[in-house]
């Protein structure tokens, strides 16, 4: 029975509801059906047909308790929110995503800005083809200097950054999601 | 109509005395009652408790581990008081409906 016992604890966790909460209804759980072991009962007799269905026999006394996160009613105040930390935790690496790829994002447009054009060259183009006075000017652009290209080399890694993290943290969110008891 | 029943059932066992989950089975079970068939009575137990129509306090049992008791709450005992009266009307009722037919399929 015990092996029953432990799929509820999983669900208690899975579902967000409180350690204490859950270490009382897995106490109160073992303790009777030891009782009814000792008596010669079955744990089918003393559970039904929850005894097949240990994670939705412990859903279904936690939503009632009203411990589960999000549960209405009056219980819901004894609620352990743990979806709520990582729901923080999930905006917090968004927000420090969005704070890095800004940074990127600057650093990249401020070394673009500095390349500007500047002037023009004329170049001739050979007399057989064209009058003397035919040519086409090439625009000529200002070049940046090594402090550019570093500040421009940063920006390009915050961003790269900023891909692998993201798609990291995609791929976690959706494999658990994936999972059927997530 | 019979959740509401099991919940009657479950107060009404609690007038014995205060219980915890097995002993309240065992009870139901002496008096034929084996409503855990269709689920366990503890999320029945659970929503009593919620809706204020149940008291728990907890308590050791013959040297054993702390058990938690029920007994049935001021608001439970007019719950229990009234869904008696409502389910002996409905039982009635339906004994009426139910009664000519079985004597039909008798003769």
């Amino acid at each position: 029975m015990s092996d029953f016992v432990d799929e509820c604890r999983q669900e208690w966790k899975r579902l967000g509801v409180a350690d204490a909460v859950a270490n009382e209804m897995a106490a109160d759980l073992t303790a009777d059906l030891q009782e009814a072991e000792a008596d010669g009962v079955s744990a089918e007799e003393v559970l039904g047909s929850a005894v097949f269905d240990p994670r939705a026999f412990a859903s279904s006394w936690a939503t009632e308790r009203g411990v589960v996160p999000d549960a209405a009613g009056p219980g819901a105040g004894q609620v352990l929110t743990a979806e709520r930390p990582m729901r923080m935790r999930t905006l917090a690496l968004v927000a420090a995503l969005a704070v890095v790829a800004i940074a990127g994002v600057a650093l990249v447009a401020r070394v673009s800005r500095s390349v500007g054009l500047v002037g023009s060259v004329h170049r001739a183009i050979p007399k057989p083809f064209v009058g003397p006075r035919a040519g086409i000017r090439f625009p000529v652009f200002a070049t940046h200097g090594p402090g550019s290209e570093l500040a421009h080399g940063i920006g390009i890694l915050l961003l790269l950054v900023v891909v692998v993290v993201g798609l990291a943290a995609a791929t976690i969110y959706w494999s658990r999601r994936a999972r059927p008891n997530h | 109509m019979l959740r509401g029943v099991l919940d009657l059932c479950l107060l009404a066992v609690m007038q014995e005395g205060p219980a915890y989950g097995y002993e309240m089975t065992k009870r139901l079970r002496g008096r034929g009652l084996s409503m855990v068939g269709e689920g366990s009575i503890y999320p029945l137990l659970a929503r009593l408790e919620r809706d204020g129509l149940v008291e728990t306090y907890r308590e050791g049992s013959n040297g054993g581990p702390p058990r938690k008791y029920y007994r049935a709450s001021a608001l439970g005992r007019a719950t229990l008081a009234d869904g008696a009266v409502e389910w002996r009307s409905a039982r009635d009722s339906i004994d009426a409906v139910l009664g000519p037919f079985e004597v039909e399929v008798r003769s």
